[in-house]
C-alpha cells in the first residue's frame, strides 16, 4: 500500500492540480461566506467544467469548493448572523454573539482553526475505516447491495425533517425518475417519450443544477432579497489563548467524531452533526449558560462537526457508492462522467486515486485555514456584492454547463424544469434532498433485487432471508418507521 | 384544510397514477423473476398511498398562512428563461445571452445600467470560459 500512498501524494502534488485546487477553495469560500449560495450549488454548477480536465484535476477543483465553502459559510454566521451554508447554522449561535461582544476576529479564528481540525479528524477516519469497509462491502451480492440501497433510501424519513410523509413523497418522485431510461435487465425503453436523449436516463448533473442553483436563484427572487449585506463589524483580537485552545479542544474532537458519524450515514451532513455536536458540548460543559451566548466551546463544536461531516460523507460515498450528503451525490456525478464508479472496487483497481482524494481534501483543508486566518476580512467584503448579480451568474453558468456536459439542449431543458419544480416543492415544503437519494439509489435497488431474484428464481425468501439483507431490510423499516412514531408522540404531548 | 398540502397530495397523486398507467403498458416477464413492470409499479403504489396520506392530512389540519413573495417577479424570471432556452441554437450566442441578462437584471430590480455593465461582464466569462477555453460550441 506504501507505493499507493506515494503515487496518491505524487499525483496531488503537480502545478495543474494544485492550480485547480486553490481556484476551487477560493470559488468556494466564496459560494460559502455568500447566503443564499451553498457548497452544494457551487460543485453542481462547476461539475460541467471538469468534463474537459484530467480527474485529479477536476476532481482538486471539486473538492476544494467542497472543503471551503463549509468553514466559509461561517463568516456570515459570526459576522452577520446569516449562516453562509446550513452547515453553518449552528456556528452562528455562538459566533455572533461573540462578534456582537466585538470578539469577531477570535470568532473567524476560532471557526477557521476547528473547521481544518474537524475537517481532518474525518479525514483520518476516511484513510482507516474505508479500506476494511470496502473489503468487508466486496463480499456483497446482489442481494446485499439491494439491502443497502434500501437502507439508504429508506433514510429519506429522516432527512426530511418536520415533513416526513412529504419528504417520502419528493423521494418516490427520484425513484420514477430514475425508471427514466433503458430497463437495465432487458434494455427495453422505459418513460423516453420517443426522446432519444432519455435512453441513458435523465442526465443527474444537470437536474442537480436546476434544483440547487436555479431553484435557489427563483427562492431569492420570491424573497427578493436585493440588497447587498454589509460586514462592517470590528474584528477585535484573534487568536485563540493557551486555556481558550484547552477548553475548546474537547469539545471540538468531540464535535469532530459526531459529525465524521453523522456525516457518513447517508443523506444527513453537516448541518444536523453540528447542532447534534453543539447540543452534546451544551451537555457536558461546566459553563451550560454561556451557550448561544457566545461560549468559544459552542463554536468550536460546531465548526468541528460542520466540517466532519465531509469525510464522513465522502468516506460512504466511496466506499459504498452511496452519498454520504447532497454534495457527495453530486460528486458521484462527477466521478462518473470521468468514467470511475465509486464502491469498494474502487479501491480493488484504484488505491493510488482514493489516496489522491484524501490527500487534496487534506490539502484544501490546510489552503482553507490559511484563507481564514489571513484573508477573513477581504472574503467579509465579498458580501457586499448585490444579489440580482449572483443570480444572474448562477442562471448563466448553469445554463451553459448543463448544455456543456453532452451539448444537448435537452440537458439544458431538464436543468430549466428541475429548477422551476425544485422552487416549487421548496414553497411547498417538499424536502428536495429524499429525491436526490432516491434518483441515486433508484437504479442500484431496481438492479440489484431483480439480479437477485433471477438468481434465486424468484424465491423471494431466500434473497430477503440472508442475514445481511435482512440486517438492512429490518434498519430500513426502523428507520422509516422511527420519525413518524416520533412526529407522533410529539404530537400527542 | 390545508391547501399547500392539498395541491401537494394532488399533483404527486396525478403523478402516481400516469406512473401507474405507463408502467401497465410495459411487457410482461417471462420468468418468475420480475419485469420492466415491476419497479415503476411499486413506485407508483408507494407515491399514490403517500398521496393519499399528505391528502388526508391536509383535510384534517388548519390552513397555513403562506409567506408572502413576489410570484410575479419569479413568473417573469421562468418566461424570460424559457425564450432564452426556446432560442438556443439558433446563432448569437454573446448577444443573445448579454440581452437576457440585461433583461433579467432589469426584472429583479437593477437599473438599466448596472443591468447592461453586469450582464456584459458575465457574457464575457462565459465566452472565454467555455466557448474559447473549453471549445463548446454555445451558437
Amino acid at each position: 500500500m506504501g507505493a499507493e500512498i506515494l503515487q496518491g501524494l505524487a499525483a496531488v502534488f503537480q502545478l495543474e492540480v494544485l492550480s485547480f485546487l486553490a481556484i476551487g477553495v477560493v470559488l468556494g469560500a466564496m459560494f460559502g461566506a455568500l447566503p443564499g449560495l451553498t457548497a452544494t450549488m457551487g460543485v453542481a454548477v462547476l461539475t460541467p467544467l471538469t468534463f474537459w480536465l484530467a480527474p485529479e484535476s477536476g476532481l482538486a477543483m471539486l473538492l476544494g469548493v467542497y472543503a471551503a465553502a463549509i468553514p466559509a459559510g461561517g463568516i456570515p454566521a459570526i459576522l452577520i448572523n446569516v449562516p453562509g451554508t446550513p452547515a453553518s447554522i449552528a456556528t452562528s449561535w455562538d459566533g455572533n454573539a461573540l462578534a456582537k461582544k466585538g470578539r469577531a476576529g477570535l470568532a473567524l479564528s476560532i471557526n477557521a482553526f476547528m473547521s481544518a481540525l474537524g475537517q481532518w479528524t474525518s479525514l483520518l477516519f476516511l484513510a482507516v475505516a474505508a479500506f476494511p469497509l470496502a473489503a468487508f462491502a466486496l463480499r456483497f451480492g446482489p442481494a446485499e447491495y439491494f439491502g443497502l440501497a434500501l437502507f439508504g433510501i429508506s433514510l429519506m424519513a429522516g432527512v426530511s425533517g418536520r415533513f416526513v410523509l412529504k419528504g417520502l413523497l419528493a423521494g418516490t418522485l427520484g425513484l420514477a425518475l430514475s425508471v427514466v431510461g433503458l430497463d437495465p435487465m432487458t434494455a427495453y425503453p422505459r418513460l423516453t417519450f420517443g426522446v432519444a436523449s432519455f435512453l441513458d436516463g435523465i442526465s443527474f448533473v444537470p437536474v442537480m443544477i436546476g434544483l440547487f442553483g436555479f431553484a435557489e436563484v427563483l427562492v431569492q427572487v420570491f424573497e427578493g432579497r436585493r440588497g447587498a449585506q454589509s460586514a462592517d463589524a470590528k474584528l477585535g483580537d484573534s487568536a485563540p489563548t493557551a486555556e481558550q485552545w484547552k477548553k475548546m479542544l474537547p469539545a471540538a474532537g468531540a464535535g469532530a467524531g459526531v459529525g465524521t458519524l453523522v456525516g457518513a450515514i447517508p443523506a444527513a451532513g453537516g448541518d444536523i452533526g453540528s447542532v447534534i455536536a453543539w447540543e452534546q458540548a451544551r451537555r457536558l460543559s461546566r459553563d451550560k449558560d454561556s451557550f448561544g451566548k457566545g461560549s468559544i466551546e459552542g463554536l468550536a463544536a460546531a465548526a468541528s462537526s460542520s466540517n466532519a461531516a465531509i469525510g464522513g460523507a465522502m468516506t460512504t460515498m466511496l466506499t459504498l457508492g452511496i452519498p454520504g450528503d447532497a454534495v457527495s451525490a453530486i460528486l458521484i456525478g462527477a466521478l462518473m462522467i470521468h468514467g470511475i464508479q465509486p464502491g469498494p472496487l474502487l479501491f480493488e483497481n484504484r488505491q493510488a486515486f482514493v489516496f489522491t482524494l484524501v490527500f487534496l481534501l487534506a490539502l484544501a483543508g490546510l489552503l482553507t485555514l490559511l484563507l481564514g486566518l489571513f484573508a477573513a476580512k477581504p472574503l467579509a467584503r465579498i458580501l457586499r456584492i448585490p444579489g440580482p448579480w449572483l443570480w444572474a451568474g448562477i442562471t448563466l453558468f448553469g445554463t451553459v454547463g448543463a448544455y456543456a456536459l453532452n451539448n444537448s439542449v435537452v440537458d439544458v431543458w431538464a436543468m430549466f424544469l428541475a429548477g422551476v419544480a425544485g422552487f416549487w416543492m421548496r414553497r411547498a415544503d417538499v424536502p428536495l434532498g429524499p429525491l436526490v437519494l432516491g434518483l441515486i439509489l433508484g437504479p442500484m435497488m431496481e438492479a440489484n433485487l431483480r439480479r437477485a431474484l433471477i438468481l434465486s428464481r424468484g424465491d423471494w425468501l431466500s434473497v430477503l432471508g440472508q442475514p445481511i439483507p435482512a440486517f438492512f431490510i429490518v434498519a430500513a423499516l426502523l428507520s422509516l418507521i422511527w420519525p413518524l412514531l416520533r412526529r407522533g408522540t410529539a404530537a400527542s404531548h | 384544510m390545508n391547501r399547500k398540502d392539498l395541491i401537494v397530495g394532488a399533483v404527486f397523486g396525478a403523478l402516481a397514477v400516469g406512473l401507474g398507467a405507463a408502467a401497465s403498458g410495459f411487457p410482461d416477464p417471462a420468468g418468475r423473476a420480475p419485469g420492466p413492470a415491476f419497479f415503476p409499479y411499486a413506485v407508483a403504489v408507494a407515491m399514490g398511498l403517500l398521496s393519499l396520506g399528505v391528502l388526508f392530512g391536509a383535510v384534517r389540519s388548519q390552513n397555513q398562512e403562506e409567506s408572502s413573495g413576489d410570484l410575479k417577479a419569479v413568473l417573469s424570471v421562468c418566461a424570460l428563461t424559457a425564450v432564452y432556452l426556446a432560442m438556443w441554437g439558433t446563432g448569437l450566442f454573446a448577444l443573445r445571452t448579454a440581452v437576457f441578462l440585461a433583461l433579467f437584471l432589469r426584472l429583479v430590480g437593477q437599473s438599466w445600467r448596472a443591468g447592461v455593465s453586469v450582464s456584459a461582464a458575465l457574457t464575457a466569462v462565459a465566452v472565454l470560459a467555455f466557448q474559447i477555453g473549453l471549445r463548446v460550441n454555445l451558437e
